[in-house]
């Protein structure tokens, strides 16, 4: 199934809801990637699930995009630690 | 089905007002959202609650029935009536369903207690329900297969959704691992690129070896004489058994490494970890009356 691999970030804020600015302070914050083709902003399928997730942070608990930037940060050292520990745990029941 | 007290679900009082409702609300769903609870199914299952209680003590028609019926729901004639009534509705009322859409979320996930009362499915997330309505939902589905299973490379057709996927699970696979395919899952809205089918292998390790990765740990028992004087003892890999040559002398917890007679190495074919054996040396218990005056005998020597 051929699938395109980029949306642009007019669609997906008509979409969803959000003004530009709000996926374009997500890629100022490092969260993610927006790429431009003919001065237009576009985003890579890949990158949907992570933006979307930032989207119901925004809109359901009214995070602003720095408290999202200070998340996106905490969240992946907590999944960090959560696959370390996962790692650890089979080690430890490896060796016992 | 038991009644559910959505006001003690949310921590408010009875007379509490929408306000006060959406505030408690508020500050519960951050604690619990899923999104910011990653893997922790006791999150998600009171994000669920309270949800569900937002739902109901934020709609007034919704809260009116609650507060009318209470406890007394199941025997409640009117209520019957009003089931009956809506039934006969039909399907005008046809909720979409659950549209919190994230990673691993399911159908609408609201309580027999809910669904008997109020029917099926509700908005979605709570009074400001923002749909993510674009990008297709991601499936989870979980496969379990043993060890043994994924000793070598699988071919497996699994049903998701009504659709076949044929799928090649490699050899080596890890418990807890979860691989992506891409573009099974939810159909994308207006448009909207599908969703991913993820899949967690479970894998059920019913041999005695432990696995650590591509390694495979196993502790052997050694005859006490055999491991004073050395010999051969026959062993039992995961594929067969191999001969083993003890050395004279070997020490209870010697660890020994069979290299290569591991598991295989995940996408590396043909390459597989080490079996490390770890040899415990037995004691004999009951000695026949020839044994135990041998025994006396070395005891004699002082090498005891």
């Amino acid at each position: 199934m051929k699938q395109e691999n980029y949306i642009s970030v007019k669609t997906f804020c008509e979409r969803h809801g959000v003004g530009e600015s709000f996926v374009y302070a997500m890629y100022e914050y490092e969260i993610l990637q927006v790429e431009y083709q003919e001065e237009k902003g576009r985003l890579h399928v890949e990158d949907l699930p992570l933006l979307e997730k930032m989207v119901r942070l925004h809109n359901e608990l009214d995070i602003n995009p720095e408290g999202i930037q200070a998340i996106h940060h905490l969240l992946t050292q907590v999944e960090n630690l959560q696959q370390e520990v996962a790692s650890l745990k089979k080690k430890l029941d490896a060796l016992e | 089905m038991d009644f559910i007290d959505y006001y003690s679900v949310l921590g408010v009082d009875k007379k509490a007002s929408t306000d006060q409702i959406k505030k408690a609300y508020r500050k519960l769903a951050r604690k619990y959202h899923p999104d910011l609870n990653p893997n922790d199914q006791e999150a998600e299952k009171n994000f669920k609650r309270v949800n569900e209680a937002n739902e109901v003590l934020s709609d007034p028609e919704k809260r009116k029935k609650y507060d009318e019926y209470g406890k007394d729901w199941q025997h409640a004639e009117e209520f019957e009536k009003a089931k009956r009534s809506r039934a006969q509705q039909g399907h005008a009322r046809d909720y979409s369903g659950y549209t919190y859409s994230r990673s691993g979320g399911s159908a609408q996930d609201f309580s027999d207690f809910f669904e008997s009362m109020f029917g099926g499915g509700g908005s979605g997330f709570g009074a400001s329900g923002q749909r993510v309505r674009f990008r297709g939902q991601d499936y989870n589905a979980q496969l379990q297969l043993s060890l043994m299973d994924v000793y070598t490379t699988q071919k497996q057709t699994l049903t998701v959704n009504g659709k076949n996927i044929r799928l090649t699970i490699p050899a080596g696979i890890e418990d807890g691992q979860t691989i992506k395919i891409k573009g099974h899952g939810g159909a994308g809205i207006e448009g909207g690129p599908a969703g991913d089918l993820y899949i967690t292998f479970s894998i059920v390790n019913n041999t005695a070896f432990k696995r650590d990765g591509a390694n495979l740990y196993k502790t052997v028992e050694i005859p006490l004489v055999k491991a004073v004087l050395g010999g051969e003892i026959q062993v039992d890999t995961l594929t067969g058994k191999v001969k083993l040559k003890v050395a004279p002398g070997t020490d209870n917890g010697t660890k020994v490494k069979l290299k290569g007679k591991g598991f295989p190495k995940y996408k590396k074919e043909g390459q597989f970890g080490d079996l490390y054996l770890t040899y415990t040396v037995k004691i004999p218990k009951k000695l026949t009356p020839e044994q135990q005056s041998l025994f006396e005998s070395l005891e004699k020597t002082n090498l005891l």
